[in-house]
């Protein structure tokens, strides 16, 4: 699926803020440990987190939710590093596998720590990146801890809520 | 901060129905039938009994049934616990919280034929393989089940008996089989496993012992004892500012030890990278394995998730 979709064309138009990515797939579950489940859109909530998701504040049955963390409503994941997974390691993982929410394309997540970027029409801010974890070895019982070191991802804080849907832009705010 | 994490899939009791000699089955299912963690057929969950036990049970579903996990139990009335509490006190409803999947079969693509040996209840998870099998049409197989003489699971196996994939063997009237005949030549395209008594099992290991390692499976009832770095040495822990002292286990992780414990240590990576679990230490000669720590923090500080000890006593500033 990942062949067919990179390069679809979105990382194509880059603005003079130098990127503009595009929403490639939408994952949440509602508990630890469980599927993660695809969707064409998904509802973000200002200042909560995703509706129906594990981490939704209010409502936290995650695998970390006994340290709640505010900068944590949703998390995104480069399209490029599963490729990247694919081609450097051999380890073939699905975009509902990593188990962050949005996987993009054409986006930096790692240079976006404590800015602002609109993600379809709903407004996120970077608070700091994911790390990666042992948890998702176990529950993939893929070896994908090391190789994904420096990227696994960016958690964000929610300032203004909407739909997103794939196939929706990315672009920065400031 | 008291709260820890989530560390078993949060399960209800959807159903509970007599399988026969003296056994029922559970089906557990997510509290909203979100689909399940994925299994292999005949894999293990770990139980997370209301009372505190911890038990082990094969599933007996196909892994495609991914809404459930169906168990078969028996109640064993001189046994340890476990069956007695889920047959006498769990009731549909009841929240249970189980562990990931683990193990199980699964028969590769050069595999044309499978044989399994079940004893008794032993044919838990050869029915979820069975079934597997019969779906997707992967290899051809045959279960021989060597019972006394009633047939657990008789409405589950019933319709694989009829067309002659199962074949039963009622040792009240006929003996016990000759497993060498059951089990057939041996070859690089056939795989065979057998769960069930330890006995039958001893005898299946002599028979399959010329038979490439590879294609032979054991499950035994009770689980193997778990295999050990066999360097790792139990060590303990000494928490400087209250006095405690924390045994770890040999392959345990200190981190683990101490949230057993009930000492609250703030996790997220468990690999030695993101530095949540970072202590001091005092006393001791730690070894550390994290990747993040400088030499000169090394001498200050360890990661609870990856560090071990070099010596019989660690002091923590704790």
């Amino acid at each position: 699926m990942l062949d067919t979709t990179i390069g679809a064309g979105s990382a194509q138009g880059a603005t003079q803020l130098g990127w503009t990515g595009v929403v490639r797939f939408l994952h949440f579950t509602p508990r630890a440990f469980l599927p993660m489940r695809a969707a064409e859109a998904i509802a973000l909530v200002a200042g909560r987190g995703i509706e129906g998701d594990r981490y939704m504040i209010g409502n936290e049955e995650g695998f970390y939710s006994h340290k709640p963390e505010e900068g944590r409503q949703v998390t995104l994941f480069e399209l490029e590093t599963l490729v990247a997974l694919k081609r450097d390691a051999g380890i073939e993982l699905g975009p509902e596998e990593h188990r962050r929410n949005v996987t993009v394309e054409g986006v930096p997540l790692n240079h976006l720590v404590g800015r602002r970027f609109w993600l379809g029409e709903t407004l996120l801010e970077a608070t700091r990146l994911s790390v990666p974890c042992r948890h998702i070895e176990e529950i993939t019982g893929k070896a994908i801890f090391d190789p994904l070191i420096n990227r696994s991802g960016l958690n964000c804080r929610i300032l203004q809520g909407g739909i997103v849907r794939v196939g929706d832009t990315v672009r920065n705010a400031a | 901060m008291t709260a820890r994490p989530i560390t078993t899939v949060k399960t209800i009791v959807t159903g509970i129905e007599e399988a026969g000699a003296g056994t029922k089955l559970f089906t557990l299912a997510d509290p909203d039938q979100w689909e399940l963690p994925p299994f292999k057929p005949g894999a293990h969950i770990d139980l997370h009994l209301p009372n505190g036990l911890v038990r082990t049970y094969s599933l007996c579903n196909e892994p495609a049934d991914n809404a459930r996990y169906v168990i078969a139990v028996k109640r064993e009335a001189e046994g340890r616990g476990g069956s007695r509490a889920l047959h006498d006190d769990v009731r549909v409803g009841e929240v249970i919280g189980v562990s990931l999947p683990r193990g199980g079969l699964e028969a590769g693509a050069d595999i044309a034929r499978c044989v399994f040996v079940a004893g008794g209840i032993g044919v838990t998870p050869f029915l979820s393989m069975a079934l597997h099998l019969a779906r997707t049409k992967q290899a051809d197989f045959k279960l021989h089940l060597i019972v006394r003489e009633e047939v657990p699971l008789a409405a589950q196996l019933g319709p694989l008996i009829k067309e002659g994939r199962v074949v039963v063997h009622r040792t009240s009237r006929t003996g016990r089989p000759d497993l060498a005949a059951l089990v057939g030549e041996g070859g690089s395209a056939t795989m065979v496993a057998c769960c069930g008594p330890e006995g039958m099992i001893d005898d299946f290991e002599r028979v399959t012992a010329a038979w490439p390692a590879a294609n032979v499976h054991i499950e035994r009832f009770i689980a193997a004892a778990p295999v050990l770095d066999p360097d790792a040495q139990p060590f303990t822990l000494s928490l400087s500012r209250t006095g405690t002292e924390i045994q770890v286990r040999a392959g345990q992780t200190m981190l683990a030890a101490l949230q057993e414990g009930g000492i609250d240590i703030a996790t997220s990576c468990c690999g030695g990278i993101c530095g949540a679990c970072k202590v001091g230490w005092l006393e001791g000669k730690p070894v550390h394995r994290d990747r993040i720590l400088s030499p000169y923090e090394r001498e200050r500080y360890l990661m609870a998730c990856v560090a071990g000890s070099d010596a019989d006593r660690l002091v923590l500033d704790l």
